[in-house]
């Protein structure tokens, strides 16, 4: 099997098991809430999380990091069960790196969705009892067709191609509203914005919804804390500094104090 | 009859024999540590000889491509299990070679019922310090050796040491020198690999393996130019520079000509 250059497949024939379920029935609250988001701008795509995580009514951490460097060209942002979707970006890293230094060529896009879609089926019982449920986004650049894309996923693995943008977690409604009004009638279509246009509409997203919706963090200067924010271009992934998203945020979404 | 143990011993000696004359007409393999990384170097006609095993792993080979091969998926499959279940910083070179891939070598060539690995390795390690920077090489019988600066791949050892010989007096700071260097003392060794080759075919001139060939930067260019007619330099970096946690990275056509001296072109094409 290993000709293959199947990493999962290696990992299973070494007895490693993967989205074990839960008992059903004792429910626990788990860490689940969020928001995250990816559109697609001028130079590629944006992929922005807020960086709380809680479980029921309690704020666990503030500074998670929810969207994960898969590759140099590929980011998944991950909305649910963090131990779960952290454990498959993890699966999705190893496979990716693996297919690569085995076949001697990158995987296509299309494989490594593929890839995501698998683990999330072989998730659906965990997801279904309560104890891993994951609704990720998979956003990269596909140097085959040169041109960034943005997929979604429900917690069963279907994936649905977002053309212009995809939202995730309980903060998600509040925002896709808001992103769906700027697409259509704003001075310019998401397309279109520069990367500097397009962090500042990632940072309003996302600070309305934390104004909505208490599992989502948004911006907290006090602590110097501000979303996580990633550029996929055809160069590959780069993160902004934190440095520039305060100067951004202060000068172009704060509204005084 | 091998259940003798002079037979045994004998049976090995022919192995050894039977090997050596298999890495006759190889390429020779060099790796170089230079202030940015480590460089591997060879030559090739088609098949490809330079690998990424991990993050900061890479293999050299020489011998027949099937057993590389096999070799290197045995690597690729330990190194990515190993990285996922511990961490990368766990998945080291010596771990590798001494508990992994060199005992299954040494087995296969003591098998002697058995098909031997027609294979020398060369695996490059960038540790997280230039300090830590090392190389490892592996025999055909299971043998591995340490390296610090620089490592060869050859027919003989006879050729080894020549090539490390010339390795010794260079001294490498840029990627520039680092890949002169490599080129050169490639040339060295695929010289004196011939050399040996026509001693033993002409057993008039019984002072032709005894002759100091020429070492000078001129002949050796004269060489390459003429290797490359037919083959193509393979070059391969592992790059403390690159960005994210992969530092492998073969060198194009086009790096390796900004690289060399100007007469030198790196493909056939």
């Amino acid at each position: 099997m290993g000709m293959q250059g199947d990493f999962y497949q290696l990992l299973k024939e070494q007895g490693y098991v993967f989205g074990v379920p839960g008992q059903a029935g004792t429910r626990q609250e788990m860490t689940t809430a969020t928001t995250i988001l990816a559109f697609k701008y001028r130079d590629g795509v944006l992929v922005a999380g807020d960086r709380r995580a809680t479980a029921g009514n309690m704020v666990m951490y503030d500074r998670t990091d929810k969207v994960l460097e898969i590759d140099r060209h590929s980011v998944m942002a991950i909305a649910g069960v963090p131990a779960t979707a952290y454990e498959m970006a993890r699966i999705l890293e190893h496979s990716f790196k693996y297919y690569r230094r085995t076949q001697l060529q990158e995987l296509s896009f299309e494989g490594k969705l593929r890839a995501l879609s698998k683990l999330l089926k072989e998730n659906v019982a965990a997801a279904l009892a309560g104890t891993g449920a994951v609704a990720p986004i998979f956003a990269g650049y596909d140097g085959g067709q040169a041109t960034a894309k943005i997929y979604f996923y429900d917690i069963l693995g279907a994936e649905f191609e977002g053309v212009e943008y995809a939202v995730s977690g309980s903060g998600s409604p509040t925002i896709r509203g808001i992103l769906h009004y700027v697409n259509t009638w704003g001075e310019h279509p998401l397309s279109a914005m520069s990367e500097e246009q397009a962090t500042v509409q990632a940072l309003r997203l996302l600070t309305s919804a934390a104004e909505f919706d208490s599992a989502t963090g948004g911006v907290n200067r006090e602590a110097g804390l501000y979303p996580v924010m990633k550029f996929i271009t055809a160069d590959g992934v780069r993160m902004m500094p934190d440095v520039q998203l305060r100067s951004l945020f202060e000068s172009r979404v704060s509204r005084g104090a | 009859m091998y259940d003798e143990p002079y037979r045994w011993v004998e049976a090995v000696g022919n192995r050894r024999q039977y090997l050596d004359d298999q890495f006759k007409e190889g390429a020779p393999v060099v790796g170089v540590a230079y202030e940015g990384g480590i460089l591997l170097m060879t030559m090739s006609k088609g098949t490809a000889k330079l690998y990424e095993i991990y993050d900061r792993l890479a293999l050299g080979g020489m011998g027949h491509p099937a057993d590389l091969e096999k070799l290197r998926f045995n690597l690729l499959e330990m190194a990515h299990v190993e990285g996922f279940n511990r961490s990368a910083s766990d998945v080291t070179g010596s771990r590798l070679v001494k508990y992994g891939i060199a005992p299954v070598i040494k087995q296969a060539f003591e098998e002697v019922f058995k098909a031997p690995f027609i294979v020398k390795i060369v695996l490059a390690e960038l540790g997280q310090k230039a300090e830590k920077d090392g190389f490892l090489t592996i025999n055909y019988d299971g043998t591995f050796e340490e390296k610090r600066r620089d490592a060869v791949l050859a027919a003989t050892s006879a050729v080894e040491q020549k090539m490390a010989g010339y390795l010794r007096q260079q001294s490498i700071a840029s990627l520039k020198d680092a890949a002169d260097v490599a080129v050169r003392t490639w040339a060295i060794g695929d010289r004196a690999q011939r050399h040996a080759h026509e001693a033993v075919g002409n057993h008039d001139d019984t002072t032709a393996g005894l002759d100091q060939p020429p070492t000078d930067s001129e002949t050796l260019y004269t060489h390459l130019r003429q290797c490359l007619s037919e083959k193509t330099i393979e070059c391969a970096l592992l790059d403390r520079q690159i960005q994210g946690t992969s530092k492998y990275k073969t060198l194009t056509a086009d790096e390796l000509r900004a690289l060399l001296p100007k007469d030198l072109n790196p493909s056939v094409a």
